[in-house]
């Protein structure tokens, strides 16, 4: 690996921002996100004491003036660089006038300094300073945010990534790219919108012409017997995202479209791009056209290297890639929503001012047999409709035996996954659950909705190979098993039919103790699921396991997570969609 | 009267119920907080023309408070007949305690009121049933029964479904059935199926909160209520064009 001499960069640095339009750019964006990468130092280095500071102030986003809640007066907050080993000390001052919070988003640290208020610690009051402090015993590609109400919608959030102890990077060069969605609304009338009309934002739901379409092309049979399918779950096909680009800007680096975020490199460089998906809402397809990524981390914990040209990010998970730019042409950095409702780019160039074609947005995808549990049959959509049935009560699923904990990784590439043989009880989750999913099965191999059926290669979840065993090699002595539950109609989301404000109790882990943690997607929507506080190994039948803090589940899919319950303490454990969080789907889990 | 009062009080009383969690220290707040909100909703407020050159004013609407299950309702529909010097005639308006039984259904009950709103005329009490909610293949559902101080009992179904023409035009079927269970002379409603009234709308959203239209209805007495109007010379059919807005907030 070769690092660039001082002098290199001093010279790089001077050509490149020897403009005024680039001082300029440089200006509007964070100044972490100044792009000439780590070869510039406008980032917290976290060495002594870091100062944050929440405020809510105007700023230009996008063009228009919008009030997000800065960090140290920018949004996305400012870049904060940790050291493994070292002891983090942040102190963070709020200057709102209602309580903040900032949580490390995937960071191992005691159960007091988890950021959650309500369950780790009371938040902080307007006025106040809070003071994390915490050993740093990981390294990679984190990031932070509120965890107080909708504050995240609002822009409380930032990119923080910790340095391996030797301080190799494994690169020449690297860029750290936060992916996030801005509205203008007011996130509560957000809410309530979805709240109290279904589709409010969806633009692009099917339309009688669709349905002519269809009829023309597959015949009046299938189509019929498609529509009636969908028409008597009450469910629509075109049902990607709850929040679309009808009012979001979707933003990279805190930066549109037409301000162009650029990141520079040098030809012939080896550069390391750390991506994080800090949206409230938006799972995104990211790709650099012309360029492979080789993906070597996922959720900042190292991973086999992969190479594809594709890859679905979903909210709050981040994936660090090397990618070593042919020449010296300009790349486009493309950001697409997963319901092709917008799109946010960059540019990879040699000089600021580089722009490179920007791909057309995809078809709008449907989803399809598969997201309603049903791979194997047409008919038997089971329809919830227990009246009165007991909501809460829901632990005896008749579960099949587990499996062997180590595959053996012979020829074959992608070993599927556990056939975890999940069974619903009769009367399903209640009224906050519009449906489960009768046949659910692993869909770790599948890229997601939407890339299907696209002519590269595509990252699946079932491609992610730990680097590394992980320390705790035991066989889980216990299973738990939950279901991801919701009713889009009335903007339900909970876990097994319980919203949090009706659950009589923790998720009990014992202390100690390794658990195999199963996850059933009773819902038509896809979900980021992240635990606070341990890792979830991922049994995607690759040893060792890929490790995550977030885990998106797809509709009608299963996956079986090992724990080590190491973490003594109170920890959130939810959905990472910041509006299905508010409205139930959300669980303490008490590790005792 | 006090039937619904004491749903009410019930309903409230559920509602606010403050929820235990399970968060460290019992001071703290809660992390995620029980959520309650509402809208009122005009699906209809229309100018209608019928086939004997009437012009009316007519309105069908309702409002909610409450969480995702349990909430209170406030339903009013009715018509003032423009320039013939009459009031206002409700067709119902309703205050209902709502309960999410099912994913798509809610099961609600109350009290309402309807009649002339002129001084002095007499106004029928009565207490109603509604299964409201969406039926598979996404119809728009409410169906009530009613009682009123007299015992009569009277049935009515309400189902409305929307073609998606483009994202933000609808074309709108309308079925409305009214049916008495018990002779009502006082009122008009004899045993059987008294009315239905096919409505096609039209509608264009500006917003999502406001959409204007325009359509057409027809409607017909039926059974022994068709034979009272053509006893007294009057026409059992009638058809109408109507022009308004759907609007919510």
């Amino acid at each position: 690996m070769v690092k660039p001499t001082k002098q290199d960069r001093r010279r790089f640095i001077k050509s490149a921002i020897g403009t005024a339009s680039a001082l300029a750019l440089a200006k509007m964006a964070p100044a972490w996100a100044y792009p000439l990468g780590r070869s510039y130092g406008e980032v917290i280095n976290g060495e002594n004491v870091v100062d944050l500071h929440i405020r809510r102030e105007n700023l230009n986003i996008a063009g228009r003036s919008g009030r997000p809640i800065t960090i140290n007066g920018s949004m996305p907050g400012p870049l904060i660089r940790l050291k493994e080993g070292q002891r983090a000390r942040l102190h963070v001052s709020n200057a709102l006038d209602e309580a903040t919070s900032i949580h490390w988003h995937g960071i191992i640290l005691p159960e007091n300094m988890d950021g959650v208020p309500g369950v780790s610690f009371p938040g902080i009051k307007p006025g106040e300073t809070f003071e994390y402090e915490y050993d740093v015993q990981q390294n990679g590609t984190y990031w932070y945010h509120s965890h107080s109400g909708l504050q995240e919608q609002l822009g409380h959030l930032g990119p923080l990534v910790i340095d391996p102890a030797d301080g190799d990077i494994g690169a020449d060069r690297e860029h750290v790219i936060i992916l996030s969605d801005w509205t203008f609304e007011d996130p509560d009338e957000v809410f309530r919108n979805l709240t109290v009309a279904e589709g409010y934002y969806n633009y692009q739901q099917r339309t009688l012409s669709d349905t002519l379409n269809d009829i023309n092309q597959q015949g009046l049979a299938k189509t019929w017997q498609e529509r009636s399918m969908w028409n008597r779950m009450r469910m629509s096909a075109r049902d990607l995202l709850d929040v679309t680009g009808s009012t979001y800007t979707y933003l990279m680096n805190g930066r549109d479209n037409s301000s162009n975020w650029s990141a520079l490199y040098k030809p012939g460089e080896k550069i390391r791009l750390r991506i994080i998906n800090g949206s409230a809402m938006s799972f995104f397809d990211f790709r650099i056209p012309g360029l492979e990524m080789t993906v070597v981390s996922a959720d900042g914990q190292p991973i086999e290297p992969v190479t594809i040209d594709e890859f679905r990010i979903g909210v709050a998970e981040t994936y660090d890639v090397i990618v070593t730019p042919k020449g010296d042409r300009p790349y486009t950095l493309f950001a697409e929503s997963m319901d092709r409702s917008g799109y946010v780019r960059g540019t990879l160039a040699t000089e600021l001012g580089q722009e490179a074609a920007i791909p057309e947005l995809r078809t709008i995808p449907e989803r399809g047999m598969a997201a309603m549990g049903m791979s194997h049959e047409m008919d038997g959509m089971d329809m919830s409709s227990s009246d009165g049935a007991d909501p809460g009560n829901d632990t005896n699923h008749d579960m099949h035996e587990g499996h062997a904990g180590n595959m053996d990784m012979g020829e074959q590439q992608r070993p599927s996954a556990p056939d975890l043989g999940i069974e619903h009880a009769p009367g399903g989750h209640g009224p906050g659950a519009a449906m489960i999913a009768r046949n659910p099965v692993s869909r770790l191999n599948e890229p997601g909705v939407g890339l299907e059926d696209v002519d590269h290669r595509v990252l699946v979840y079932g491609d992610l190979i730990g680097a590394h065993p992980w320390p705790d090699e035991r066989q889980p002595e216990r299973e738990i098993e939950l279901h991801l539950t919701g009713n889009m109609e009335k903007y339900m989301w909970s876990f097994d039919g319980v919203k949090y404000t009706e659950v009589d109790g923790p998720v009990e882990f014992n202390h100690g103790e390794r658990l195999r943690l199963i996850m059933v997607n009773d819902t038509m929507m896809d979900h980021p699921i992240h635990l606070h506080g341990m890792w979830m190994e991922l049994e995607n039948g690759q040893y060792p396991r890929p490790r995550k803090h977030t885990i998106s589940l797809k509709p009608s899919e299963v996956v079986s997570l090992q724990i080590s319950a190491d973490a003594p303490g109170s920890w959130a454990f939810h959905c990472h969609l910041i509006y299905h969080m508010k409205a139930g789907m959300f669980r303490v889990v008490r590790v005792s | 009267m006090r039937n619904l009062k004491i749903m009410l009080v019930l309903v409230l009383v559920k509602v606010s119920t403050p929820t235990f969690a399970d968060h460290a220290e019992d001071h703290w707040l809660e992390p995620i907080k029980p959520y309650r909100t509402g809208m009122v909703l005009f699906d209809r407020l229309e100018l209608t023309r019928t086939d004997n050159n009437d012009n009316l004013i007519v309105w069908d609407m309702l409002a909610w408070y409450g969480s995702d299950t349990n909430r209170v309702y406030f339903k009013s529909e009715g018509k003032n007949q423009q320039n013939d010097g009459e009031p206002t005639e409700l067709e119902s308006t309703e205050v209902l305690a709502s309960r999410l039984i099912a994913p798509f259904w809610e099961i609600q009950g109350g009290a309402g009121l309807r009649g002339s709103l002129a001084s002095g005329s007499e106004r029928e009490n009565y207490l109603v049933f509604s299964l409201f909610g969406m039926a598979p293949y996404r119809f728009e559902m409410d169906n009530s029964i009613t009682i009123n101080e007299d015992g009569d009992v009277a049935a009515s179904v309400e189902a409305e479904y929307d073609i998606r023409l483009s994202q933000v035009t609808y074309l709108q079927p309308r079925l409305e059935v009214t049916a008495g269970l018990t002779d009502a002379e006082k009122y008009d409603r004899p045993s059987g199926f008294n009315d239905v009234r096919i409505g096609l709308r039209y509608r264009y959203e500006i917003s999502r909160e406001f959409a204007p239209y325009i359509g057409v209805y027809w409607s017909r007495a039926l059974g022994q209520k068709a034979d009272l109007i053509t006893d007294e010379g009057g026409d059992e059919f009638e058809t109408g064009v109507v022009a308004g807005v759907r609007m919510w907030f």
